[in-house]
């Protein structure tokens, strides 16, 4: 892995995000962390990441989809990975019944349930970078 | 409904047809904290009934025109919280008898005295009162099963998810270092941890699931789909039990969703190795019949007693066979009876105590011919 990955984590848990932020810097990965989709809203546009873990439940209900969904309409933030990490993800195929995995939030997403295993995190993690990267060779835009 | 309470002032009102009768009525209540009204008709009351919204009335059961009867039985119908009260001229027990049948509280004999009165009054509104609470409590207990799916994800999910989620890492950065012993304890916190989130889900299902929301996305599908993906989430539990599943036949299709499908199914499959015994067969066998698909699920297991069978489709209910002690919250077959249900589906169960089981569940093959009948309500639950 090249330059260090700036990773931004969107979760209201501070005990959960701080876990998933603890896996991430062990493995070489810089992380900042955000409690509400309005403070990950401000730091997506004040710092560039490589990628953004995102919760889906948050506040009052799905605030994580809204964000998905504004982050779809952003030009420049469009084409970040984002793995969502939701403990719903039997309530995801209720919501979204008959949608293989779930519904793709953004064009270039993936979903991990709930507590996740620090290997399988790693992994999607990694490979959502990647392809990434291989996406727009340069990693920069 | 008249919350006249919340402003601390009852209101009462009374119909009779005897001016006398009325004016004496207001007079007793005059010093009390009490809103008072008068109709002398039966048909002026009944008028007067929306805009005033009593909290007791007062019925002479003897008026021309709408008889105090008919007018008990409009306001039961109307709100039956209002508390009534019959007043009858010549104090006939069984018209006050009758009258209570309608839902009048109690009945006052004409001519009553100031005292008799201002008791009655009193022992009414404090009925009412009750009725009012019993109402805001149930309905508190009604807001509170409907929001119960979100409580319990956010109360119970949350912090069990943060625990499982440190634990993960803890058992990550730890593993150079740890021994065997502390690995397997790791290894049996996690699991405990995992069980427990297992159960939340179960349980937020069960109370969450919008079926009728499902319904919309119902399709013909092979019924194969669903008992090959039951088949394969149980199979890891069979293994280990040497239990041995068999499917007989895939023949059929049915109407339905796959994803609810494949939860009912392999909650009776599972639930089928469950009590199975050791070394055991589960066969799964299907027939398409004219317009239905039947699927048997078979085991050779300790069988359910008749006394357990009533409630086996009961939430939470978990039979207490003479077996070793069998994990599970016994939320798994009542999931599963409301997801065939909501197939317009049924499922039943037929046993022999120590020689096995067998659930037949049966499912409609095509979309039925609209208007469909109403699903059970949530409130089944």
């Amino acid at each position: 892995m090249n330059p260090t990955k700036r990773l931004l984590i969107v979760d209201d848990d501070p005990d959960f995000a701080g876990a998933i932020s603890e896996i991430l810097e062990s493995a070489g990965y810089e992380t900042d962390i955000t409690h509400n989709p309005k403070e990950g809203w401000a730091a997506l546009k004040t710092n560039k990441y490589d990628l953004l873990l995102l919760d889906i439940m948050m506040g009052r209900g799905a605030e994580g989809v809204m964000m998905a969904r504004k982050i779809r309409k952003d030009e420049s933030l469009r084409e970040m990975p984002v793995l969502i990490i939701t403990g719903l993800r039997e309530q995801i195929a209720f919501l979204f019944p008959g949608q293989a995995i779930h519904p793709g939030f953004v064009p270039v997403d993936e979903l991990v349930e709930k507590p996740v295993e620090p290997e399988l995190l790693l992994d999607r993690v990694g490979a959502l970078i990647e392809a990434s990267e291989a996406r727009s060779p340069g990693g920069d835009e | 409904m008249a919350m006249a309470l919340e402003d601390g002032r009852s209101r009462i009102l009374i119909i009779d047809d005897e001016q006398v009768v009325l004016e004496s009525c207001i007079e007793i209540l005059l010093d009390q904290p009490y809103d008072v009204a008068t109709a002398s008709s039966g048909a002026r009351g009944l008028e007067f009934m929306e805009e005033f919204r009593p909290d007791l009335v007062f019925v002479d059961l003897k008026m021309p025109g709408l008889s105090g009867l008919e007018v008990l039985e409009a306001i039961n119908r109307d709100d039956p919280t209002v508390v009534t009260v019959v007043i009858t001229g010549y104090a006939t027990v069984d018209s006050a008898i009758e009258a209570m049948k309608l839902g009048a509280y109690d009945f006052i004999p004409k001519p009553f005295t100031p005292d008799q009165f201002r008791v009655i009054t009193a022992r009414s509104l404090e009925k009412r009162k009750l009725v009012l609470e019993t109402i805001a409590l149930r309905r508190e207990k009604e807001m509170l099963r409907e929001n119960f799916a979100a409580i319990v994800s956010h109360e119970l999910k949350s912090p069990l998810s943060a625990v499982q989620q440190n634990l993960f890492v803890l058992a990550h950065q730890l593993s150079p270092v740890t021994t065997e012993d502390q690995r397997v304890q790791l290894e049996r916190m996690k699991s405990r941890i995992g069980d427990l989130l297992d159960l939340v889900d179960r349980w937020l299902r069960s109370v969450s699931v919008d079926l009728d929301g499902i319904r919309e996305r119902f399709e013909t599908l092979p019924l194969s789909v669903p008992i090959t993906k039951a088949v394969e989430s149980v199979q890891p539990q069979a293994v280990r039990k040497d239990v041995e599943i068999v499917v007989q036949e895939r023949a059929g299709s049915v109407y339905g969703h796959e994803g609810v499908l494949t939860e009912a199914l392999t909650n009776i499959i599972g639930n089928a190795v469950k009590y199975s015994y050791e070394g055991g067969t589960v066969t799964i066998t299907t027939k398409q019949l004219d317009d239905r698909v039947r699927v048997d699920v078979t085991d050779t297991g300790v069988g359910i007693s008749e006394d357990d069978r009533v409630h086996i489709f009961d939430d939470f209910y978990r039979g207490d066979v003479g077996m070793s002690r069998q994990s599970g919250a016994g939320l798994g077959l009542a999931i599963s009876r409301r997801i065939i249900e909501a197939h317009n589906g049924s499922v039943s169960v037929e046993s022999e105590l120590g020689r096995g089981t067998t659930f037949t569940i049966l499912l409609p093959t095509e979309a039925p011919e609209p208007p469909v009948s109403r699903l059970p309500e949530r409130s089944e639950i």
